[in-house]
This record gives C-alpha cells, structure tokens and sequence, in this order.
C-alpha cells in the first residue's frame, strides 16, 4: 500500500469523525419556534396525526411530532414541561394536576371526540334489546370463562343481584383481541370496575372469537342468531344485518348508543378524549396556537376524528370546547 | 519436539500432549459407534428444525408484506408516518433514515473504542486481578438486557445528569434526538465488538508474534503489521454483527423518546441536522404499526413490508462481513 493512499484513507476517516462531532456540536438548526412536541394517550394519537396531516396538506409549515405511550405517562412528560400538548383518554388525575401545579405548569383542557363502544348482536335476535353492565360482565368477564349459552350467566347476574333472566340460547361472542385499542377500552370502560370489586383479573374471558378486523367482527355477528360481541361506536352505526343493544349502568334505564346519548355522557361505555395543551407554550408558540386553531375548527373535530374513526361532538359540546380555548388563552 | 518447546509455553503442550494420548488411547467400540452416528443425526434433525422454524416466519411475513412492496415499492420506501394505512404517504423513509445514522454512530465510535480496547486487553494490559475483573465485567455487561441501555442512555443524554462533565451531554445531543439514540446504541454493542475483538485476538498463534519480535518489530509494529492484520477477518465479522443487532433493537429507542405517530421533520440522509431533533426508526415503526393493526388492520401488512425491508438490510450488512472476511482471508494466504 503506497504512502498517498494510506493517507486518503486516514484523512477520509478523521473527516468522518470530524463531521459527526461537529454536526452534534452544532447548536444551531433550533426548530422550537414552530415545532410541536405531543405525547399521549395512544387512543387519541390517530386524531392529532390526522389533524397534524390536514395541516401539512394546508400548506403550513409547521413541525408536529407525535408519541402514543399512554396517557398516564403522557402526563408524566407534560407536567414536566417536555411536551406542549397531552392526547389523554381520561380527564387529568388530582395527583397529576398537583404535579403540574407544583412545576408551576398551567394547562387549557379541550374535549375533541369520544371514544364510544356498540355492544352488537345479530339483527334477528328478538330476545335480547338491553344488557346491564352486571350481565356484561357475567357474560364476556374474566369469570364468564368457559359459559357456552346465554342462561349460563344467569346465576353470576343473581350472585351480583340483577335479574338474571337471559334465554337459554348458544353464546358466540366476537370481538377485538387483546392487541387492540377496542379491546383495552372496552375493559376499562365496561369490565375494570366490576372485576376490580370482585378481585378478579381485569381483562375479559379467553375463549371468545378475536379478530384484528372489524368486518370479521361484524361478519361473525351477522352469521349467528345468538351473537353477541363488541367494537368501536363509529363502525358499528355503519353495518348493516347488527343491531346496537342499549347498555344500562347500575341502578339505572337502558340508554340506546345513539351519538346524542354518547355526546353527553349517558350511554355508559363511552369516553371523553382529550386534549391538554400548555398554556404558557401556547401563549408564545405561534406553531401551537395555530395547530389547535385548526384542531378545533371542522377539519378537526369534524373530519379528523371521523376519518380515523372516532365519533365526533355534538354541536353543543364543540362550541364549548371552542370557548375553553378562547377564555385560557385570555 | 524441541522447536514447540520454545514457541508453545508448558500448560499448551501439555494440553496437547495430554489430548492425543486420549485420543490414540480410546478404542471405537460398536457401541458408541451407534452412539455417535446416532447423535450426529440428532444435531442434523435440530439444524433442520431451527432453519425450518426460520423459512416459516421469514415465508409468512413475506407473504403478508408482499402487496405493499410489489405495488408501491417506491412510494413506500420514500413515505412517512401516517394516521391511516391507507393513505398514499405511509411509508418507512423516515426509519431508514434513523437506523442508518445508528449504524453510522456504532461505526464511528462503538468500533474504534472497541476494538482499542479489546488489543489494550489482550496485548498491553498487564495479566493481574483488575485485568480479570474488568474483562469479567464486560462480560457481563454484553449479557445486560437492552431496556436498561435505554436507561442509562435516558439519563445521560435525555434528562442530562446535572453532574460535572456529564450535564453537557444534554444540551450537545439536543434531548431525545437520532445522536441521543446513536449513542446508547453504540454503548450497547461495545462490549459485544471488545468481547469479539479480544475472541479474534486471542486465535492468532504465538508463532507470528514471536517471529516478529524475534527478526526485531517493536510491540506496536507487532500488532500492526502482524497481529491486526491475522485478526481482521474475526474483527470484521464480530463488528459487522454487533451492527446488525443495534438496528434491530427496539427497546432502549422506546425509553429515549422515538417517536411512534408523527416524525414532523422529514430529512434527508445526509441532513446533518437532525441529529439534534426527534427521531424514529426500523424498529420502532415495525412495533408501533404491529400494534395499530388492532385499530386500522392495513397496518399490518405495511409492518410485514417493514420487517421484510430491515431483514434484507440486516441481511446485507452480515453478507457484507462474510464477504469482508473471506477477503482478509484471502488476502492473508
């Protein structure tokens, strides 16, 4: 090897080396004037991607960088001060609000969707209209294992002291697994208090027909007089041969999952999904005034959350998130 | 005899010795005749089975990805993240992008500092109970889960110790940023390319380094014109690997930040820039759109693509090793 070649190789390497650190040094390139940081809830993810896309076709400019690990640990980042804004599922804990407080982080709650679960059966089935969440539980609950027919949970009802009168037909039950955001909702919304007071794993029975896709879902309802299963509100309302059973919490009526009823909270297996965005941030980031702007106009709350398959506001409620943001940003 | 005596020390010779009277002492009965045909089957059948196990995922992911890599090859190479499988955009251009540069760190500072470390070990470093025990805790540091890599990382380049020295991490990687990521990554595989190196160090025969020294060499001449030189073909291979696995993980880059949904930024291979800003990769995007399919089924398929994408750049870079070491090889007969 000649002496010139030995030096080229040594001199393309320090370049290398000499390139990396200097481009690491090099403070500079500081995008925090339009850049949005978001962490959050997972199920809520979608909606700010989707609204962050619509803005980018809008011919912005601005930089949105979006994170799902969950709500709780969203909060944990915001409260901190990382993020400008927090997706969350839930409305924000008394224990988290105490945190922010404490880093002396003030914050604007908007409400931009909901989260609502149909409980599904096949559309010839007469003899079912209405489930309590008791039977719910008994039915597709952690101690609902192994139960082939609907009467079958009859004494799990009484145990808990509901009417227990469910027909002795064959029970084919359908729904997301595990791996999906349905499924983690439904738990939380529908299982997760009862089994919790009856010490029971908070998860649903194991021998049920998952699938990823809703059409098989649907398909598999559609097929069995006798079905019964779960998914997303939003879909549900646009099958055809299902048909959407009213849900009753604890000592209450039998509210029909209609998108008024989800809208204001009556029907018992939806959620709020949320949006916490910093205040300060907001006041002195142009880039993040503009984004929730634009989350909160009809290319947001409207098309975004449709798009990805959510149910969107009622009119009442829209307004009223418009008018929170307004008023924190006085 | 007399010429082993001097180049193989007392305990090797022996050794030797010992294992060829062993050898030549043991008769082949029938018995363990059977007995040996009989394992060697064995190992065969589990061969077989592991590289069966292999062709399955390796035949169904391909399957499952091959749609979108036979449609929209291009646009998904050169695509972002998106909300939605269906959108034209999606594609993995922002990963790519990500576990090249890691690959680019663990070249750039897990190799030198390796592989220096591993000839410190094996030629300079004097055979006493320090030696022992850092040799035994880099060891133990390459059995380490890489979760906590990702800790470590976290705290040194995301949060920033407020510690002389260490505090200045920070505000140079920028926080959660693709250096941030190059560098845990590169400190992960560190005691996999020392371990490695010191493996193809150890392989070199007395004979050349005594004949080197014998005809005069000083010690650095000794390993740089000898002991290097032999080792290569076992650095390269170890090096090369170690590459691979940092692109493949996915765990440390989930604790220092990569972003899952929206990578705002969409830069160039060479934009040197975003090595302070927020960052995604291979990994990252291949278990967050697996996940997703619960929600949006047609990112399953896109996550299939993904996989089948990082398993031919994973593949490429162990070619490349072979390739390299077969010409070392070469090279030195």
């Amino acid at each position: 090897m000649t002496v010139a070649k030995k030096c080229r190789r040594k001199i393309f390497l320090v370049s290398i080396v000499i390139a990396l650190v200097s481009a690491v040094a090099a403070a500079g390139c500081n995008h925090s004037g339009r850049t949005v940081n978001i962490s959050g809830s997972s199920t809520v993810e979608p909606i700010s991607v989707r609204v962050a896309e619509l803005v980018e076709d809008s011919g912005s400019n601005i930089i949105v960088n979006i994170d799902g690990p969950g709500t709780g640990d969203g909060f944990k980042l915001f409260c901190e001060g990382e993020t400008d804004i927090s997706d969350a599922s839930r409305e924000i804990k008394a224990s988290e609000v105490a945190k922010c407080r404490e880093n002396g982080i003030d914050f604007i709650e908007l409400q931009v969707a909901i989260d609502g679960i149909a409980v599904i059966t096949s559309a010839k089935n007469d003899a079912v209209d209405c489930l309590s969440l008791i039977e719910l539980y008994s039915l597709i609950g952690p101690e609902a294992t192994g139960t082939k027919k609907w009467a079958d949970a009859n004494n799990l009802i009484r145990e808990q002291g509901g009417g227990g009168n469910l027909p002795s037909a064959d029970l084919d039950i359908f729904g997301p697994g595990e791996e999906s955001g349905t499924f983690d909702s439904f738990v939380e919304l529908a299982i997760e208090e009862i089994a919790e007071h009856r010490n029971q794993d908070i998860t649903t029975r194991p021998d049920y027909n998952t699938n990823a896709d809703d059409n098989v879902i649907i398909r598999g309802v559609q097929n069995s007089d006798t079905s019964l299963g779960w998914i997303g509100y939003a879909f549900a309302k646009e099958a055809g041969g299902i048909k959407l059973l009213s849900v009753a919490s604890e000592n209450s009526e039998c509210v029909e999952p209609t998108a008024t009823n989800i809208a204001d909270g009556t029907y018992p297996i939806a959620r709020p999904l949320l949006i916490y965005v910093n205040k300060a941030a907001a006041l002195e980031n142009e880039a993040l005034r503009a984004y929730v702007d634009f989350y909160l106009q009809d290319e947001g709350l409207s098309i975004a959350v449709g798009d990805v398959g959510y149910v969107e506001l009622d009119n009442i409620a829209k307004t009223k998130t418009r008018q929170a943001w307004r008023d924190g940003l006085k | 005899m007399a010429i082993f005596g001097r180049l193989l020390d007392r305990r090797t010779k022996d050794h030797i010795q010992k294992s060829v009277t062993q050898a030549l002492g043991t008769k082949r009965s029938g018995r363990s005749g059977i007995l040996d045909t009989l394992l060697r089957y064995i190992i065969i059948a589990l061969l077989f089975i592991s590289l069966i196990i292999l062709a399955v995922l390796i035949i169904d992911i391909a399957i499952d990805g091959f749609d979108v890599l036979s449609s929209r090859l291009g646009s998904f190479l050169s695509g972002t993240l998106r909300s939605r499988s269906v959108d034209e955009g999606i594609g993995i251009q922002q990963g790519l992008v990500g576990s090249f540069w890691i690959a680019v760190f663990v070249a750039v500072f897990a190799f030198p500092i390796g592989i220096a470390a591993a000839i410190y070990l094996e030629e300079y470093a004097p055979k006493n109970r320090l030696t022992k025990f850092i040799e035994l805790n880099i060891r133990n540091l390459a059995g380490v889960p890489s979760v906590v890599y990702g800790l470590l990382g976290l705290f040194i380049f995301v949060k920033g110790f407020d510690v002389f020295l260490l505090r200045n991490f920070k505000s140079l990687v920028g926080g959660s940023s693709l250096a941030a990521a190059g560098l845990t990554l590169s400190i992960l595989v560190l005691p996999i390319v020392i371990i490695t190196a010191q493996e193809a160090l150890k392989t070199i025969p007395s004979i050349i380094k005594e004949g080197a020294y014998g005809v005069g060499a000083t010690k650095w001449q000794v390993i740089r014109g000898q002991v290097l030189p032999y080792a290569a073909p076992g650095i390269l291979t170890g090096t090369l690997l170690s590459m691979s696995r940092a692109i493949g993980e996915a765990a440390p880059l989930i604790l220092l930040g990569a972003v899952t949904g929206r990578l705002g930024l969409k830069a160039g291979l060479f934009d040197f820039y975003q090595l302070q800003e927020r960052f995604t990769a291979m990994p990252i995007i291949i278990t967050n759109w697996t996940q997703k399919q619960g929600r949006d089924i047609g990112f399953g398929e896109n996550a299939a693509a993904a996989i089948v994408v990082l398993l031919f750049f994973v593949l490429l870079i162990n070619a490349t090793a072979i390739l390299l070491r077969n010409y070392f090889e070469k090279k030195r007969a």
